[in-house]
């Protein structure tokens, strides 16, 4: 399929839009945009489904399919075990648990935080929540010194 | 609600994808200072964001499935704080948080999934940690019992 979007539609049209997203599913439905509990809802189908809400795995779904659309019109999907500059570094044997280590920090920090980038970082700062202000400050400022350590411990590979 | 749901998630899947933030090398030029271009979306986001909310919640907008509109402030708590930074541990680690994740993993990467896995396994186990610490005693009270303890106890 031919490319019609580019790899990386601007931040002045992408931002925008996702202020607008956020704004719309509030006065839609009254609830913060967050991707962590659509997670939940889709572990809790397997484990305990009186936990899952069904409204929150068809909105996961949507993630996917919305997703996958873009991708389409940006000419994928491209398979592959390639991960950027952390697949360049290290075998695809260690990148795996490294990157299973890191969804059980994403996922556990996030639920134990009350949010991630999308509930806290946009929606909850959005809305001037002190709770998320400090959140996004927190996992921002968490983000950049290991990255940065990252690169540091790598020699500079990362 | 379920309409709901799918339309606007596949609305933010779309312009996540689009944006390109489904990418390990965009997130972590972005943790290392290296471009704006992240920063930019998220602020801009806010920029546009925040001013409507103030406007729907003074108008006291009546929303389409829930209600008329509340917005949650609560205070600041150790969890919050404490969460964020092992949040912030993660996804520095992996390049993604929750939403791009699913981007990476649909555009191909199949290394994605294995975040995706560890993130819902992560989840889970902080319920559970969650649910073995004990509420104090008056939370476990009908709300009357508790409202004559906490009396009794301010004035004794």
């Amino acid at each position: 399929m031919p490319q019609i979007l580019p790899d990386r539609t601007p931040w002045y049209i992408a931002g925008p839009l996702i202020g607008l997203i956020v704004v719309g599913f509030y006065a839609v439905t009254n609830r913060r945009l967050g991707v962590t509990t659509a997670y939940s809802s889709v572990a809790y189908l397997l484990v305990d489904r009186t936990r899952s809400e069904g409204w929150r795995v068809w909105y996961f779904a949507g993630l996917a399919a919305g997703a996958l659309f873009a991708t389409l019109l940006q000419g994928g999907p491209r398979f592959g075990v390639g991960y950027g500059a952390l697949g360049a570094l290290v075998p695809v044997a260690v990148l795996i648990p490294i990157l299973f280590g890191a969804g059980i920090l994403i996922g556990y920090g996030a639920r134990w935080s009350g949010g991630c980038t999308s509930g806290h970082g946009i929606s909850g700062t959005s809305s001037l929540s002190v709770a998320s202000l400090a959140a996004t400050a927190t996992f921002m400022a968490t983000a950049i010194a290991i990255t940065l350590l990252l690169r540091v411990v790598t020699g500079g590979a990362l | 609600m379920k309409a709901a749901g799918f339309g606007f998630g596949a609305a933010f899947g779309f312009v996540i994808t689009a944006a390109g933030l489904n990418n390990y090398d965009v997130i972590h030029r972005m943790l290392l200072l290296q471009e704006l271009e992240v920063y930019l979306i998220m602020a801009s986001a806010v920029a546009v964001a925040a001013p409507l909310l103030w406007v729907l919640e003074h108008w006291h907008f009546k929303t389409a499935l829930g209600g008329p509109l509340i917005i949650e402030r609560g205070p600041v708590r150790r969890d919050n704080v404490l969460g964020a930074a092992v949040f912030g541990a993660g996804w520095a680690l992996a390049g993604a948080c929750p939403g791009p994740a699913i981007g990476m993993a649909v555009a191909g990467s199949v290394p994605a999934l294995a975040v995706m896995g560890g993130l819902m396994t992560g989840v889970l186990a902080r319920d559970r940690v969650a649910g073995q610490i004990q509420p104090p005693e008056h939370a476990k009270m009908p709300l009357e019992a508790a409202q004559a303890t906490a009396a009794g106890g301010a004035s004794a």
